[in-house]
């Protein structure tokens, strides 16, 4: 053999996909479900172990309210609402008012986060089945009759014969129905206030049409779905710091000059952490944050909400709102969840490294995920929405009020030509002083 | 005046005109506000540990800043090394 003598080629890991851009994935995960071999193809106790389903680690399903039917506990009555402004439910008839269970003494979510190992899931943010229908039908136990719920949009609806009230409370696969649901504290009168308010400070160089149609009595109350997630993180970052160790001018006149002498240091620096209830919009239509397309940038910003407070979900608490289906699943918010840890830990080295007063570069970055707890939950906001026309289908501007904490943030369209005038009169202005000024001085 | 100073001058009008456009344009689109995950997350940390080398020395730079400066840029990513994820 004529290359037996030659050494193997050294064994080079392959490089690290190179990171393009905000929301981008630095790695890509497999598709969820996916498995790389055909688990047809493998021996019986293998496949077995495979095809398994997936342990569900908590179970947060309300067994009591499976028919729909969410019955007060003093009179059976099934006309339930959410009393504004608390996180009671009150019963219309007898108005029996009584408080739903907080997730996070009922089922632990707010302890044991530095013990996290694996990913434990909440039965609520299980995996969407390809297959759920989002229309949901039951039957009416007070009548026969078949009542209809459209889970895109709302989880409540009323019986047209018999009036009997039924919430979609059973965990189904179409996503529709989370752990737990954040009541709202902040009233409509209140959240138009609010919008009123923040407008108030933007009329001047505001769009005419936005400002005449502008009618913010119409506020809807959306409970959006969000993931809540738990984790328990150690993350290392390397790079480069430079402290100055000399300052120095040289020239005089019009030629002079700074220079600097630095001592180059490298760094490196290990963190160990928990974040608990880090909060990621789990609808693909909200978590899309490119303002160029979209104003979603906005319902981001209001975030966080008090979601220690949440209560096991019910959906009498979703009775007179509308609400939106979660349709993204834990692994494809996985690289979403990194990117902010990897900026969590990033922010959490930055007083270690307060003494490089010219700044540290830092080059390369790991993430070690030992734990996460993921929990799915509907959160409150007051949207008020303007259709900007354009091309590309114009642009939806929104105002966000956070419907437990009243933070409100908006996008007001604005009226291009006003703005470009006014920014060239202050220009016009500013060069007419530096031309006086030269005049003067020459 | 130097001819320097007499540019700078002559600058102002342009760059106001434009720096009072993009503050009015972010005030009241707000594109670039999002939520500050990184400090309104309840975070408990444990004493960050490292190690500091000095490697070099920079002679008579004129940069104010070390070069890639990005001690505050939390959110952009940089060279992923591969740890274990669950």
């Amino acid at each position: 053999m004529s290359n037996a003598n030659i050494p193997p080629p050294p064994r080079v890991p392959p490089p690290v996909p190179a990171y393009t851009g905000p929301g981008s994935p630095q790695d890509v995960p497999p598709p969820p479900g996916s498995f790389p071999i055909d688990p047809a193809t493998l021996p019986r106790p293998i496949r077995d172990e495979v095809l398994a389903p997936d342990p569900v680690a908590i179970d947060t399903s309300a067994a009591e309210l499976k028919d729909g039917l969410n019955r007060c506990p003093k009179c059976g009555a099934t006309d339930i609402r959410h009393k504004p402004g608390s996180d009671l439910l009150i019963c219309l008839y007898c108005r029996n008012e009584w408080h739903g269970v907080r997730v996070e003494e009922e089922f632990g979510f707010g302890t044991g986060i530095d013990q996290l190992k694996g990913r434990v899931i909440a039965s609520g943010a299980r995996d969407i089945a390809a297959d759920a229908a989002n229309l949901m039908s039951f039957k009416c136990t007070g009548c026969g009759a078949e009542v209809t719920v459209n889970t895109q949009s709302a989880m409540t609806a009323r019986c047209h014969w018999c009036r009997h009230v039924f919430g979609v409370n059973e965990q189904v696969a179409n996503g529709a129905v989370p752990d737990a649901v954040l009541p709202f504290h902040i009233k409509k009168d209140d959240a138009v206030a609010r919008i009123r308010q923040f407008v108030d400070k933007r009329r001047m160089f505001a769009l005419k049409a936005f400002k005449e149609e502008f009618t913010p009595e119409n506020v809807i109350g959306v409970y959006l779905p969000y993931m809540i997630i738990d984790g328990n993180v150690s993350a290392d970052v390397a790079g480069q710091g430079e402290i100055e160790t000399r300052r120095y001018t040289q020239g005089s006149g019009d030629k002079q000059k700074t220079y600097y002498d630095a001592d180059v240091y490298q760094l490196e620096r290990h963190v160990d952490f928990t974040v608990d209830d880090l909060t990621l919009e789990s609808s693909t239509d909200r978590g899309n944050l490119d303002t160029r397309a979209n104003t979603n940038n906005i319902i981001n910003t209001i975030l966080p909400f008090d979601t220690k407070n949440a209560v096991k979900w019910n959906a009498s608490y979703l009775a007179g709102f509308t609400s939106e289906k979660r349709d993204r699943d834990v692994e494809h918010l996985q690289t979403r969840l990194e990117d902010q840890l990897l900026s969590i830990a990033r922010a959490q080295v930055q007083a270690s490294v307060g003494q490089y007063n010219r700044g540290v570069r830092w080059e390369q970055e790991r993430l070690s995920v030992h734990g996460t707890r993921w929990v799915s939950m509907y959160l409150p906001v007051w949207l008020y929405s303007y259709h900007q026309p354009g091309s590309k289908g114009g642009l939806l501007h929104y105002i966000a009020v956070n419907g437990r904490t009243g933070e409100t943030m908006g996008s007001v369209p604005v009226q291009q030509w006003k703005l470009i005038m006014a920014a060239l009169t202050v220009g016009t202005i500013l060069e007419g002083i530096a031309l006086v000024i030269l005049g003067s001085s020459s | 005046m130097s001819d320097d100073g007499g540019l700078w001058l002559l600058m102002m009008g342009p760059a106001g005109a434009t720096g009072l456009y993009w503050f009015l344009y972010r005030y009241y689109r707000n594109t670039d506000k999002s939520h500050a995950f990184e400090h309104e997350t309840a975070v408990e940390a444990k004493p960050v540990t490292g190690s500091d080398q000095k490697v070099n020395e920079v002679k008579g730079t004129q940069k104010t800043r070390i070069p890639g400066d990005n001690v505050g840029e939390y959110r952009k990513r940089v060279q992923r090394i591969q740890g274990d994820s669950s």
